[in-house]
């Protein structure tokens, strides 16, 4: 578990860039991104196209390795076990297990005890990553809203997550068995976190995060780092956006380089907002 | 150790700096913050030169060696992290921190790489491979505290040492530690060669995974990932404080 969880702990301060062939994977590179998430369409248009959503092909993921020196991550279906099998075989440095991917199971996510390679999950709420945990995941992030270029769900979920960390931190252990009955959540990780004040593994924002602002934001609200998504190559100047936001996360607490840092970065990805009728669905619903 | 007293007491702190650009920063800082040793031992996160003028020493984490040096150089760090080591500060490197450390290094991405240099070592990212080839082994580490408990290696994508130089006018490079030379991958790329060469000698520098040169100091696994300060007490007796 070291060895997984400690790899996500090399990309802390860091930002993970969806892209889509090595080219895109050079430009994030060279752009300072600490990791690359591989895959065929970015959530932006997953969501516009529709259909059943799936596992990268191979071939692709495999240009993508030799092209970059970082680690790259792939996703895979909620629930596809197999895909997974798949991706370990690739030699993908880590598999986010997706709700941005069309779910292969409604019921059951992947037992990630089973493999070697570590995963990633998202997560709404301090149940949600605890139960993660459980079944094997080494990293969380938020879902957030993936493909919408709107930051608000992964602000809601991060401050959910960090809310009920500071609850259950001044929680005596009657009530955090209690506590863990409500959360749906194993008791022993709920007293880890609460000792601890944070989760037990690396903790990265996702979904929706268009800007140095969003970026330095989910910093500002206790994350550990940041995934971009459609948010760089949907953008006017996606090398000089992907290099303000890696900017971004590490200078998070200083307004005055903020402020140089977001000057000029051409047009922003198109902004969707959460309604009811939002194209391609709400992601985060997927897999609780 | 000395225990504390009336004059340890007003022994002034050392300000050991952890380069806080991208990579595992917080843990470092965390591990300086409970170092049971004296004098005590004030951390710093380094993300400007201001914050870097403060330091007697420098920590620089693990993460990725190439965001690294692009912050650095956004933060105008580069040279003033170059001339820090030049000028003999001393300076400790953990798995990227190592890559930059190595005076020439392998596997870069395309175009190369920027260095700070300061140990005459040829260093390959990411040697071992890929993330399921990330390993732990326990390491007999010469002059820890407790020396016959073995210290737990963590490596992760680790870097692999290919070579050590010693140049004249230079400090001789000093060996910390090795793993078994069952463990070096040999053949996996164009620069670890040799299929064929017997990977078993174990006085083979692929084998070195802690080193120490004048006041530098590398290793390719991390310390900061376990429970154990005793890697940590080390860099302060015997590199900060000797």
């Amino acid at each position: 578990m070291q060895v997984k969880s400690g790899l996500a702990q090399m990309l802390k301060g860091g930002v993970i860039m969806d892209v889509v062939n090595a080219e895109q994977a050079r430009i994030a590179e060279e752009a300072g991104a600490c990791a690359v998430m591989a895959l065929e369409r970015v959530p932006a248009d997953i969501r516009a196209e529709g259909g059943v959503s799936r596992m990268s092909d191979p071939k692709m993921i495999k240009e993508i390795i030799e092209a970059v020196t970082i680690p790259v991550m792939a996703k895979v279906r909620i629930g596809h076990f197999v895909e997974a099998q798949i991706l370990q075989a690739v030699g993908v440095d880590y598999i986010d297990e997706s709700e941005v991917l069309t779910p292969a199971d409604e019921q059951h996510h992947i037992n990630k005890h089973n493999f070697k390679v570590p995963f990633v999950c998202g997560a709404r709420d301090l149940g949600e990553a605890l139960r993660r945990i459980a079944e094997g995941a080494a990293f969380i992030r938020t879902k957030g809203e993936a493909g919408t270029g709107n930051v608000v769900e992964a602000v809601r979920h991060e401050r959910a997550v960090m809310a009920d960390i500071r609850r259950a931190s001044a929680m005596s252990d009657e009530e955090l068995y209690a506590f863990a009955k409500e959360l749906q959540a194993p008791f022993h990780l709920l007293k880890e976190t609460a000792r601890l004040k944070r989760l037990p593994v690396v903790n990265f924002a996702a979904g929706g995060i268009a800007t140095p602002a969003d970026a330095a934001l989910m910093m500002q609200l206790g994350c550990d780092g940041v995934f971009v998504g459609s948010g760089i190559f949907k953008s006017g100047n996606p090398a000089k956006r992907a290099r303000a936001i890696v900017q971004s996360v590490t200078h998070f607490n200083n307004p005055k380089l903020l402020a140089e840092i977001s000057e000029d970065l051409g047009e922003p990805m198109v902004g969707l907002n959460i309604e009811p009728t939002l194209a391609g669905g709400h992601f985060a619903k997927r897999g609780l | 150790m000395s225990t504390a007293s009336s004059s340890a007491q007003v022994t002034e702190a050392i300000v050991v700096g952890v380069l806080a650009l991208q990579g595992a920063f917080a843990e470092h800082i965390a591990i300086l913050s409970r170092l049971p040793s004296q004098p005590k031992v004030v951390p710093r996160a380094v993300k400007t030169k201001d914050d870097l003028i403060q330091c007697r020493a420098l920590i620089i984490p693990g993460g990725e060696s190439t965001t690294i040096a692009l912050l650095a150089r956004l933060a105008g760090l580069l040279e003033p992290l170059r001339e820090w080591v030049r000028s003999g500060n001393p300076t400790w490197g953990t798995c990227a921190g190592a890559i930059l450390l190595a005076e020439a290094v392998e596997g870069t991405k395309a175009g190369g790489q920027e260095l700070l240099g300061g140990m005459n070592v040829r260093i390959a990212r990411n040697g071992y491979g890929s993330q399921v080839e990330s390993f732990e082994a326990p390491l007999d580490i010469d002059g820890l505290r407790d020396p016959e408990k073995l210290f737990p290696g963590v490596f992760i994508r680790a870097p692999v040492v290919l070579s050590i130089q010693h140049p004249p006018m230079r400090p001789k490079p000093y060996i910390l530690a090795r793993v078994a030379a069952d463990l070096v991958p040999v053949g996996s790329s164009d620069y670890l060669p040799d299929p064929t060469d017997d990977p078993t000698d174990p006085q083979d520098d692929r084998t070195v995974v802690a080193l120490r040169q004048g006041r530098c100091m590398l290793t390719t696994f991390h310390p900061e990932l376990t429970k154990d300060t005793r890697f940590h007490e080390y860099f302060i007796k015997e590199v900060v404080c000797a």
